[in-house]
């Protein structure tokens, strides 16, 4: 396999395994700039095949929150709990959730996240400001 | 292409069903064809929805309801587009007829989860979301769309008031609707105490679990001289899809998919946007409504959360939207909805909506869209 056609970067498994195993946080970055950690073999944006495997730094800011008090099935013992929307660093978003979230009032838009291992399948995140005014 | 019509349509009332799927399928399809004046002896193909036909341990529905009709030997399939199934099968009904495959295609979108409860419920509808990148982080629907909410009120200042406002309008139409799984008023003080399910939506923003069924009769105007009723023109059907995970987009706060339909819809159509009487939108939340009527090109970015509560979207309002409750109100038996809402427009332009009949019904919008705006159908219709 050439390089144009080489599949790019990593299997879902992998980046389960990453996330889950090895404190890993496996996504790619597309010649067109585009970050993510969605699975794809050519880039969604620009669809052009040039993407190179990352590691993501997890850290960044709520670009968008939710709280959830219905649960989804598997968090069903969490709830309430936030649901978040990302933005990274280094640009390209990633959701994941926040446990101990009561009300939306102990969230804002802006406020710095890092993403933490965790107990269970999917990304958990930890609020790393605790006002819009230490947001910066 | 040839001219191509929705003959005839029908549904069952949106809510809890006694029967199976299968059954309340058969019985609209019978009736959307009577309406029609089409005997089932004459359809060259069906074409059905059922996005969870798994809850009722059932795959493969298609024979089993040409069976029930009398007509085994009628080729089948079943079209999956989520929330936007049946209005991608009545895509393919039209891509068919007018592409002169068929005389008469017959669309079936039926769905039965009441039997579900709230857990197992939401668990199934976020297998329309991405599994692993977006459900298995936490996100319900609701959630999803919750995200959306509060994105856009951050952009644009979108106001809680504002998104009651669209519950109540729709709960006003659905109260006119007796198709409707939820036929009451709701005033906006209900609105503002109901629980909160994903912040800022709260159990009024959402649609309902329902179970429904709706069909739709599609023919080429020359296979029907004499129809039975007064047929829909189908003046474009179009589809557009988008990138999976809504954070993944370039926009938080609209749905590409929905743009792009729409413009190729009015492309093709060669209709202007202010020529439309009323429209049926994919307001399975309520803010779902106001980026839909933004995305449609009805109002610029931002500005539509005012127009259910200054009473423009209002079934006498300068454009009646969702004047049969939409999703919120009439309910949203997922792969039954997109054929609904097609269900409104024949009973709007045959003057059979009673109470809720909106003044002008010659040329009318549906709006359908599949999960969090991964795919999306426009549909644009005329009276003859
Ligand atoms: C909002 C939601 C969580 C409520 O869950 P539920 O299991 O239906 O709620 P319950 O059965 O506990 O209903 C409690 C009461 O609220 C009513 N109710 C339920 N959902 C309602 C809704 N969406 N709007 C208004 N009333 C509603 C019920 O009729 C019931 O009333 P009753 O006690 O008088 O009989 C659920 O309807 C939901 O998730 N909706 C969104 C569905 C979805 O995601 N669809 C895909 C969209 S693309
Ligand atoms: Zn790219």
């Amino acid at each position: 396999m050439n390089e144009e056609t080489a599949p790019a970067v990593h299997s879902i498994a992998a980046y389960v395994h990453g996330y889950a195993e090895e404190k890993r946080l496996l996504g790619f970055r597309s010649g067109c700039g585009f970050v993510s950690a969605t699975w794809g073999l050519l880039c969604p944006r620009c669809g052009k095949r040039d993407l190179k495997e990352v590691t993501l730094s997890g850290r960044g800011r709520v670009a968008a929150l939710t709280v959830q008090t219905v649960p989804a099935e598997e968090f069903v013992n969490d709830a309430p709990y936030a649901y978040v929307v990302v933005e990274l660093e280094e640009g390209g978003r990633i959701t994941g959730w926040i446990p101990g979230v009561r009300g939306p009032e102990e969230l804002f838009i802006g406020a710095a996240v890092a993403w933490v291992s965790s107990y269970r399948p999917g990304l958990q995140f930890e609020l790393r400001s605790s006002s819009p005014e230490d947001a910066g | 292409m040839r001219e191509t019509w929705v003959a005839g349509a029908a549904m069952n009332r949106f809510g809890k069903m006694a029967e199976t799927g299968r059954e309340a399928g058969a019985r609209v399809a019978l009736e959307a064809l009577d309406r029609a004046g089409v005997e089932p002896k004459r359809l060259g193909l069906t074409i059905v929805s059922n996005a969870f036909g798994i809850a009722e341990h059932q795959a493969h529905v298609g024979p089993l309801l040409n069976t029930a009709l009398g007509i085994p030997e009628v080729p089948s399939f079943t079209v999956e587009s989520a929330c936007s199934s049946s209005s991608a099968a009545l895509h393919e009904a039209f891509v068919h007829v007018a592409g002169g495959f068929s005389e008469a295609v017959l669309v079936v979108g039926f769905e039965k989860l009441s039997h579900l409860d709230t857990l197992a419920a939401t668990s199934y509808f976020a297998t329309g979301a991405d599994y692993t990148f977006e459900s298995q982080n936490g996100a319900t629907f609701p959630g999803l769309y919750a995200t959306i909410a509060n994105a856009h009120s951050q952009k644009y200042g979108t106001t809680p008031e504002q998104l009651g406002a669209v519950a109540v309008k729709n709960h006003a139409n659905g109260a006119r609707n007796p198709h409707a799984h939820f036929q009451k008023e709701i005033s906006l003080a209900t609105y503002l105490a109901s629980p909160m399910v994903a912040s800022p939506l709260r159990l009024y923003d959402c649609c309902p679990f329902s179970d429904g069924a709706a069909a739709v009769v599609v023919v080429a105007r020359e296979a029907l001289p004499r129809p039975a009723a007064e047929p829909l023109v189908i003046r474009a059907s179009a589809r557009a899809g988008d990138i999976g995970d809504i954070h993944d987009r370039e926009s938080l706060t609209s749905l590409s998919a929905t743009r792009r339909a729409a413009d190729a819809a009015f492309q093709r159509a060669g209709i202007e946007r202010r020529e439309v009487q009323f429209l049926e939108v994919h307001d399975c939340f309520t803010i779902a409504e106001i980026v839909a009527l933004e995305d449609l090109g009805f109002f610029p970015a931002g500005a539509a959360a005012k127009a259910g509560a200054d009473g423009t979207t209002a079934r006498d309002g300068r454009l009646p939207v969702n004047p049969s409750g939409g999703l919120k109100a009439k309910g949203h038996p997922v792969s039954a909805s997109g054929a609904a809402q097609v269900v409104e427009v024949f009973e709007q332009m045959n003057a059979l909506a009673g109470t809720r009949q909106v003044p002008h019904a010659e040329v009318a919008l549906t709006h359908n869209v599949g999960a969090t705006g991964s795919s999306c159908s426009v549909h644009l219709f005329s009276r003859r």
